[in-house]
């Protein structure tokens, strides 16, 4: 087992770059997940950390060992597809004995591994299977057994959960989760799906245009996004415009002829137009003492979603969105109702537009 | 998983649906070649197509005694069978490179090169082959002139030719067998084996060959059909020299007119390579696991 190191990794095809200079650190043990809308580069870097892509510069370790010219049999590396990949001429145990037949290792180690691994993924008794007697869920099973019997020293996956529906796919999420953890494997996951990455990693690099703009632990990425993109893409969240009062720590803004507290960063100077952002779940309406913001707003709408109920409000001529749980006593709004909302300033954060 | 496809026959009302092929194969193939067979069964009599009440097995008594034709047979089976195996030698890499190719100005290139051999007519496709080939073609003529060779090599009017002409003319067969099959091969499955260990070669024979086993069977069934009925081809590349069962037939109802005999040849042509291509099935069978 061993961590990774990407070093200015680039990838060009003719003059579109796909993937440019990435810079990434990941730890051994460590699930990081790479976060980002389709076309983002994050395939791409997967698959130039698993050998089938030539960077066109920049270097790859995993471990103490450069492997940017390995080709991928020499990477000592796992990875799960999206589609399984099992082959279809196999059975379960000659799919997962393949690496180690390769390996050359002797036929009772084999039998007993693939029995061994089969036992990890929860489906002993399916060695004489074919793919096309297995489930979605089930091949995924399979693949990652194959892999994790020739005990790579990275997993790599690639989109693994998008092809299962729903309920099996959260299902998987936690198992694959939990699999990792107990094999304390260097992962790294490869989705478009937020609640994935959210739930599943350690950290995770959040990639928009062939970059890597932020990277941080779950809380970080979802509470101190350090970009729009970021806290747009990430969950939903209210961008208010609002103009730079004072910078620093002790930042305000002003919103709707009020001067309000919150965060930000150094770089924005006084009178400046920029974003205020906060969560929905962070806009509390008819607020006790805790919030020390409050504001004076309108209900516009309001739109019911079982656990939660979601408002739209007005504030001057701008619209944010507030969830409040559905929870017994917790009073509902109709539209026109006029109420006062408020929130925690360190649950805000100002970002340049 | 993609739904099962409905099955046409199955969906009430639609059966007249395959009335018009069934029309036209039973009008144009069944109809002529039953009667065909039907005479082989009638004496021998040089220019009477008609036939008689009188059956007969004379005709097959007499191709299974005279080492003419049942060493035409051989020659045919063993000619198609390496005609099968030549053209796959050739044809597999073609429709791997083509099938792997995915800048689309270079596939439609490839293409149109596999599918403009089959746009001329077989016989000037021949012909083009005989300026090359001939003892005075061009081969010939290149070698003579720098003094590698001091007499033409023979390249036709014998078995090579035959074989030579025959797989240009398969080939573009063979390979539109293999493209589908080959590009249905996801490249994620060679790419799992190569992250489990494979090198590139251990990966293509372990995956992607067995994988094409059901085009490489197709195909081969295709061109050993093609081979093993062609008159054309042995006759102009054989110049009359390579006597294969279709040759005969055509001297015995062309030449000497005697339907009968030709008939009977034919029918012995006909089960001959039935039996070839079952034989070859079965034993295909067993060696993809019953994949096919
Ligand atoms: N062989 C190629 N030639 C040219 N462009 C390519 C090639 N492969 C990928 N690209 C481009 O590089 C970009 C990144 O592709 P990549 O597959 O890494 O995206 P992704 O982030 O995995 O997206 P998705 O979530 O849709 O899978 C895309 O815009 C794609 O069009
Ligand atoms: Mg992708």
């Amino acid at each position: 087992m061993s961590d990774i190191q990407l070093k200015n990794l680039t990838k060009s095809y003719g003059t579109y770059t796909a993937v440019a200079g990435i810079d990434l650190k990941i730890g051994e043990g460590e699930f990081f997940s790479l976060l980002g809308p389709s076309g983002c580069g994050k395939s791409t870097t997967l698959r130039m950390i698993a050998g089938f892509i030539r960077p066109t510069s920049g270097e790859i370790f995993i471990g103490s060992d450069e492997v940017t010219a390995l080709p991928p049999e020499k990477r000592d590396i796992g990875i799960v597809f999206q589609n399984y990949a099992i082959f279809p001429h196999m059975s379960v145990a000659e799919n997962i004995a393949f690496g180690l037949k390769l390996r050359k290792r002797p036929k009772e180690e084999v039998r007993s591994k693939v029995k061994a691994a089969l036992q990890q993924v929860g489906l002993a008794g399916y060695e004489d299977r074919y793919q096309r007697q297995l489930s979605g869920g089930e091949q995924q099973r399979v693949a990652l057994a194959r892999v994790l019997v020739t005990e790579p020293r990275i997993l790599l996956l690639d989109e693994p959960l998008s092809a299962l529906d729903k309920s099996l796919r959260e299902e998987m999420k936690y198992w694959i989760k939990d699999l990792q953890k107990r094999l304390g494997i260097t992962t790294v996951y490869v989705t478009h799906d937020q609640d994935e990455a959210l739930t599943m990693s350690d950290r995770i690099g959040v990639m928009q245009k062939a970059r890597v703009v932020q990277v941080g632990t779950p809380e970080e990425i979802y509470e101190r996004p350090k970009t729009l993109f970021v806290t747009t893409f990430i969950g939903h969240s209210n961008v208010i415009d609002v103009t730079v009062v004072s910078k620093g720590p002790d930042m305000m803004v002003v919103l709707d002829g009020r001067k309000l507290p919150t965060r930000g960063p150094e770089n924005l100077e006084a009178g400046r137009a920029a974003k205020l952002v906060v969560r929905p779940e962070n806009v509390l309406i008819n607020p006790d003492a805790r919030a020390s913001v409050t504001l004076s707003a309108k209900v516009i709408g309001e739109s019911y979603q079982g656990a939660i109920v979601r408002y739209r409000l007005g504030i001057g001529a701008q619209e944010i969105i507030a969830e409040r749980q559905n929870s017994i006593g917790n009073e509902r709004f109709s539209p026109g109702a006029e109420v006062m909302i408020g929130w925690d300033p360190g649950m805000t954060e100002v970002l340049a537009t | 998983m993609a739904p099962a496809p409905r099955k046409a026959m199955s969906e009430p009302g639609l059966w007249w649906l395959c009335l018009p092929a069934a029309a036209v194969f039973v009008v144009f193939f069944v109809i002529p070649v039953a009667s065909l067979f039907g005479l082989s069964f009638n004496k021998s009599v040089a220019g009477v197509i008609s036939y008689s009440n009188e059956l007969t097995f004379d005709n097959f008594v007499r191709i299974f005694t005279r080492a003419t034709y049942y060493e035409a047979i051989l020659r045919s089976i063993w000619i198609a069978a390496v005609v099968s195996v030549t053209s796959l030698a050739f044809g597999y890499p073609l429709a791997y490179l083509i099938a792997k190719t995915t800048h689309p100005g270079r596939n439609t290139l490839l293409m149109i090169l596999v599918l403009s051999s089959m746009q001329l007519d077989m016989v000037i496709r021949l012909f083009g082959l005989m300026v090359l080939f001939g003892d005075n073609g061009l081969i010939n003529g290149f070698l003579l002139y720098l003094g590698l060779i001091s007499r033409p090599l023979p390249l036709m009017y014998n078995t090579f030719g035959v074989i030579v002409g025959l797989v240009q003319i398969t080939l573009p067969f063979m390979v539109l067998s293999l493209i589908g099959i080959i590009k249905a091969i996801h490249p994620s499955l060679e790419e799992a084996a190569r992250s489990l260990g494979a090198s590139r070669l251990q990966a293509f024979f372990s995956i992607v060959l067995p994988l094409s086993m059901p085009g490489i069977l197709a195909g081969a069934l295709l061109v050993f059909a093609l081979s093993i009925s062609s008159y054309v081809v042995p006759a102009l590349m054989g110049g009359w020299k390579v006597i294969v069962l279709p040759i005969h037939i055509y001297q015995q109802i062309a030449e000497v007119g005697r339907w009968q005999f030709g008939a009977a040849i034919a029918v012995v042509l006909f089960v001959t390579s039935v039996i070839a291509v079952a034989i070859y099935h079965q034993a295909a069978a067993r060696t993809s696991g019953g994949r096919t």
